[in-house]
């Protein structure tokens, strides 16, 4: 890990982070690039849906500059992860049980969300 | 790096006494084999006068968090790096492509999965396709007794139905019948005495779109029968994908189910230019491909899914309440819902 951004060095992408034939290494990450513009806009959109998702459950996260999420829950208790490879497991282990989109209760909240919007557009 | 700058490895399984051999014989012995190298779990049994061929022996590492999918195949790992040394010393003649040769009782997932994240190989070496050969004579009954023989199957990209000439015809197309069913997204093949053209097991395929993708259909089912067994849900958008949401979906459902998720395939259209082309086994999804154009004018999402103790509507029903999310509503090919 670098010791001035926190940035794992040499950890393998998880799949979700990993695009191929874009015409630029995935290891190449340029400052003021599309490809850099790009990304931080994924990353930031990305965290929005998790949101969505996490707020069911009671957790929250935060982007820490544009590089990792901070997911924490209602208690405080925080931890940092990088992908999503971490990020459940995580949520998991804060949450106390697994995080299941096949899950009756989280299907039906997200049903009622989904109506909720329709209604009222 | 771009799976075309890597070396394609064709992993050939495929039940106990099911043809393997027979069909590495007869694949390896013409001139299209030059430049391959073959791993093989019985040196000897393959009878090859092959000079690259190289003996594994099974040695499989389970990692901490248990799954099996997620093992590595620790002599695999030895056999490449030693392969690719030779090869970039000059020792022996350059190698263009490997064949995985596993054993009849193999999971083919812990293959997958060591070459995929493996800090060294993966930048060398990708898999290509898995090639599962099937016996027709006792194919159905191996389908029955061994879950192996299952998860060999669900895991294939090509089905190979060997010893088509000893069995009935009735009986082989019963066998073909099932194997569609389980497995919608494979090219099917039937062979005698392993007689395939060499060239169809041997040129690379990349993210050649499996033209199935599109017309694999949903097997349902029947109210009150048990879950458990294995089943597949073709599912298609019409609207174009978000890729995050999407994302964010399949590896939530690959953490919480991913051992039951036999194999996932796609082609997705997430708004641009081309398709991406989804490949994965159990929690093992491989670099998601973005192609530069579409292969037609059918630009829907296409998503296929074999399953283990999930019922197709669970998944659409998810994919249903995410929908917002995902910018598209999903439909199930060919079944009302």
């Amino acid at each position: 890990m670098c010791i001035l951004c926190s940035q794992s060095l040499f950890v393998e992408p998880h799949w979700t982070d990993r695009k191929q034939n874009t015409g630029e290494p995935v290891a190449t990450v340029t400052a003021g690039s599309d490809r850099e513009r790009h990304r931080r806009r994924d990353w930031q959109h990305r965290a929005q849906i998790l949101n969505h998702i996490l707020s069911y459950y009671g957790l929250s996260l935060d982007n820490w500059q544009n590089r990792h999420y901070v997911l924490s829950n209602r208690k405080g208790h925080a931890e940092m992860v990088t992908d999503l490879g971490a990020l459940w497991p995580a949520a998991a282990q804060l949450l106390g049980r697994p995080l299941d989109p096949l899950d009756p209760p989280l299907i039906e909240a997200l049903s009622s969300d989904r109506r909720a919007r329709e209604e009222s557009t | 790096m771009s799976p075309e700058a890597k070396r394609p490895i064709i992993v050939v399984t495929g039940f106990l006494g099911s043809g393997k051999t027979t069909l590495l014989r007869h694949v390896l012995s013409g001139n299209a084999a030059h430049g391959t190298a073959v791993l093989v779990n019985e040196f000897g049994e393959v009878g090859l006068d092959h000079h690259l061929v190289r003996q594994l022996d099974e040695q499989t590492i389970l990692l901490n968090n248990g799954c099996v999918c997620c093992s590595v195949r620790d002599d695999l790992v030895q056999a490449l790096s030693s392969l690719l040394d030779q090869d970039q010393r000059g020792i022996i003649a350059r190698i263009d492509r490997l064949i995985v040769e596993t054993t009849g009782l193999a999971d083919p997932a812990p293959i997958l999965f060591t070459i995929e994240t493996d800090p060294m190989l993966r930048h060398h070496f990708h898999v290509d396709r898995v090639i599962v050969t099937v016996d027709a004579m006792n194919g159905q009954r191996h389908l029955d007794r061994h879950a192996v023989s299952l998860k060999q199957v669900a895991v294939a990209d090509d089905i190979i139905v060997t010893k088509t000439d000893l069995a009935p015809p009735a009986m082989v197309s019963a066998l073909v019948s099932r194997l569609r069913t389980l497995n919608p997204t494979a090219q099917l093949t039937t062979a005698v005495l392993g007689e395939v053209a060499p060239e169809r097991i041997l040129a690379p395929r990349y993210s050649r779109v499996p033209s199935v993708l599109r017309t694999a259909e949903t097997t349902v089912i029947p109210d009150g029968q048990h879950v458990g067994e294995t089943r597949s849900v073709a599912l298609t958008f019409k609207q174009p994908l978000d890729w995050s949401a999407f994302s964010v979906w399949l590896s939530m459902l690959l953490y919480a189910h991913g051992e039951d998720i036999l194999r996932v395939k796609g082609l997705l259209n997430v708004g641009e230019a081309g398709p991406v082309v989804l490949n994965g086994v159990q929690h093992i999804i491989h670099a998601p491909e973005h192609l530069p154009q579409w292969p037609d004018a059918d630009r829907r999402s296409h998503l296929v899914f074999i399953l283990q103790g999930i019922e197709p509507k669970q998944i659409a029903q998810s994919l249903q309440a995410f929908q917002h999310l995902l910018g598209a509503p999903p439909s199930l090919n060919d079944v009302a819902w």
